[in-house]
This record gives structure tokens, sequence and C-alpha cells, in this order.
């Protein structure tokens, strides 16, 4: 039990956070405007094609509407206050539950993405490190994005054994989805069917055995981060799709304290 | 430093959280987010068997036949898959597409038919066997 509560809230430098705090708002407005525009496109779609999430349901919140640009302004207002390191549980939490009500609009029409989870910790974890948090409160906001992190690869390989069973590495699946999203790179591979094939063996393998070793902090631990960084580069340029807050939630794990930048506005320990 | 109550809270937290993104991996759908299973791509494909590929065609005012892309009606392809069976069941529903089109571009000739458009491609050992078909799954015409 100690031991596990030592891993939980093992110290982490203050400056750490300030960084996070700076890249994960500032995504904020980079992906409600630009790489994820869709999600506004939402406020325009009529009711009857909106399929609503059990979270919408339980706390009978509105359907999209023309209120979704002012959600969109709003957020990223709230983001860019919060980059500035200001007001940091205030800002944060206002972030994180904008965020996530951002999030409910765009996946409420009958697709659910899975490259939010780690983003969403990490929003509502930066929420809980105060001016006056000690390292033990960063490390905790760490480690929880970590096990979010891990949690997306690790329980996606559960998730295709429930619903692909276990002959799901034997199955077509990265054919399809290079037949339906192939890029130049990928379409080729149409004809050596056996990589993609193989392929399947190795990303079970990636999601089950080596990403909990993300959770471990050894020494060569910013080279696996650099790795699944690898594998998500590769998974943008045979498919088309980026894993882009996935991607920023993976930042918590590295010694981003040793960054040199100016005028960061970080938390005084007490 | 953390109080007692502080790590506790956190802790509790943690435990909470996991338990419910387990419970959700275990017998959740989509629609428990952010507590859903993490399932794109989780399901087997025959290699043997059929992809789909879902596109949506319109005819505008113009008389224009388009492939109607993501950003003309604010329905991402993989949206427009998950209602497939309602638009097959209410093709009436088309209607709301071609709506949301004329909302996001008042300024472009609306759609008079809105098709959702299928096209099979037939797999053999895991690999296109070249046979193709298309299928008009549903059509609304004003």
């Amino acid at each position: 039990m100690d031991a596990l509560s030592g891993w939980l809230f093992r110290p982490v430098p203050l400056r750490r956070i300030a960084v996070l705090r700076v890249v994960a708002y500032l995504f904020v407005p980079v992906d409600v405007l630009l790489t994820t525009p869709w999600v506004s496109a939402h406020a325009h779609v009529p009711t009857s094609l909106h399929s609503p999430l059990l979270v919408e349901r339980l706390l009978h919140l509105p359907a999209p509407g023309p209120w979704v640009l002012v959600l969109q302004w709003v957020l990223i207002a709230a983001a860019l206050a919060a980059a500035t390191g200001r007001l940091p549980r205030l800002l944060g939490t206002a972030v994180a539950l904008l965020y996530l009500e951002w999030m409910v609009v765009a996946f409420s029409y009958g697709k659910v993405d899975h490259d939010r989870v780690g983003y969403l910790v990490l929003l509502a974890a930066l929420a809980t490190v105060g001016r006056r948090s000690g390292e033990d409160a960063a490390g905790w906001a760490v480690q929880v994005t970590a096990l979010a992190v891990v949690a997306t690869y690790f329980l996606s390989a559960f998730a295709k054994l429930r619903f692909g069973g276990l002959g799901w590495v034997d199955g077509a699946t990265l054919t399809r989805a290079v037949v339906r999203r192939g890029t130049p790179l990928s379409t080729p591979l149409l004809d050596h069917a056996w990589v993609l094939h193989v392929f399947q063996y190795v990303l079970i393998a990636v999601e089950l055995l080596v990403s909990p070793l993300l959770l471990v902090a050894f020494r060569w631990r910013p080279l696996l981060v650099a790795a699944f960084y690898g594998f998500h580069l590769m998974t943008f340029l045979t498919i088309s799709i980026v894993f882009l807050p996935h991607c920023v939630a993976l930042l918590a794990l590295l010694p981003l304290e040793r960054l040199r930048l100016p005028a960061l506005r970080e938390p005084v320990p007490a | 430093m953390l109080t007692r109550g502080g790590r506790r809270a956190r802790t509790a937290a943690t435990v909470f959280g996991g338990a419910l993104l387990l419970a959700g991996t275990i017998v959740g759908q989509d629609d428990a987010f952010p507590f859903g299973p993490f399932r794109m791509y989780a399901t087997r494909d025959d290699p043997n068997g059929l992809v789909v590929s879902t596109r949506v065609e319109a005819v505008d005012r113009s008389g224009r036949v388009l492939v109607v892309p993501d950003t003309a009606t604010g329905m991402r392809r993989a949206e427009i898959e998950g209602l497939a069976a309602r638009f097959r069941d209410e093709p009436q529903l088309l209607a709301d597409l071609s709506r949301a089109h004329d909302r996001l571009h008042p300024d472009e000739p609306a759609y008079d038919t809105v098709r959702v458009v299928e096209r099979r491609y037939r797999l053999q050992d895991s690999r296109p066997s070249g046979a193709t078909t298309e299928t008009v799954v549903a059509q609304w015409t004003r």
C-alpha cells in the first residue's frame, strides 16, 4: 500500500506543471479551431441527428445548437487566460469542465473517438495544483495523467478482445483501415497483406506489454515516450489518424522542467 | 506538502476514475464517454469478407452531382455510418443533412437530392480482390 501511495505521489518539480499548463492550455485553441473544426459545425446540425450520450441524459444537458458557438469562444478565452498561469485552480477547473462539455458536443452524433481521455485527465489534474501546492501534488497530477495515457493503450487491447475476440489478430482490421483511409505510403501494403497481419500482433503486444512500462520512471523512459510518438506519427502517415490530444498528455511523462522557457509563472512551494 | 485529506481525496479519485474506466471497458458502450471502451479498430474484419466505405452524394440546385465532404454538413463520415441504419429506415432524415448544409453554407446552391452510397470491396486473404459494388442505401429528394 505504501509503495503504491509512494508511486502515486512521487514528487515532480513544479516547473514541469508550469510548462504543461502552457502547452495543454495553448493546445485548446489549436484543437478547437484548427485540428478538429468539425466539433463547432455540430452547432448547425439538426437535433434529429443527435444521439445523446449517457452523461447528457443523466444531467439533462441541452442538445447542441447555436449556443455551441458561444461555448467555443468562452472555452478558448478561458484556456488562453489559464495558459498565463494565473488563478490555476479556478481557471483550470473552468477549462476542464468547458472542454468536457465541448467533447460531449463532439461525440454525441454517433461516433466517439478515443484520443481524449489522457488529455481530459491532464486538464482535470492541472486544476488540482495550486499556487502553494507541493511537489507531491504535482507528482499526483503527472501520475494520474500517466495512468490515463497507459489505459488508452492497455485497455484498447481488452476492447479488441471484447469486440473482436481472440481472432482479432488474424482478422483483416488493418486491411480495412488502409482500404478506407489509406495514404500513398500505406496503399502499396495491400499487396503485402502479411505486413498488416504481422502488425496486428505487434500492436496487441505493444498495447499489453510495452505501454505499462511508461508507468515506470526509468532512465530511458524519454526514449520510450519518443518511440510512442513515432508510433503515432506512423499511424498518421499510413491511415491519416492522429491522436493529437493524447500526444499532448504524453508530454507529462517527459522531464519538461529541464526546458529553458522564459517567464513561466511557477507555483511557489509551501 | 499535501495534507492527509488531500492525499485521501486524490487516492479516492484515482481509484474511482480507474474503476469507471475498467467498468466501461468490460460492459460499457460508446455512449458512456468518457468512460466507454476504447473500441477504435476493435472489431474483427473477415479476411474474406467485405469492407464497406460510405459516402454522401448530393445533387444540388444547379444539377451538379457532388460528393458531400464532412465540412459541408458538419457530420463526419463515421457519424453518417453510425446513422446508416436510421437513414435506411427513415430516408427523410437526409433532409436534415441538407438543412445543415444550408445553415453552414448559405452561399452555396442547396441540395435537391441527398443519398448515402455504400461502396463494398470484396477481400480475399486480407487483400482487396478488385471486386467492388456500389449501393444507394438511402435517398431523399426535395
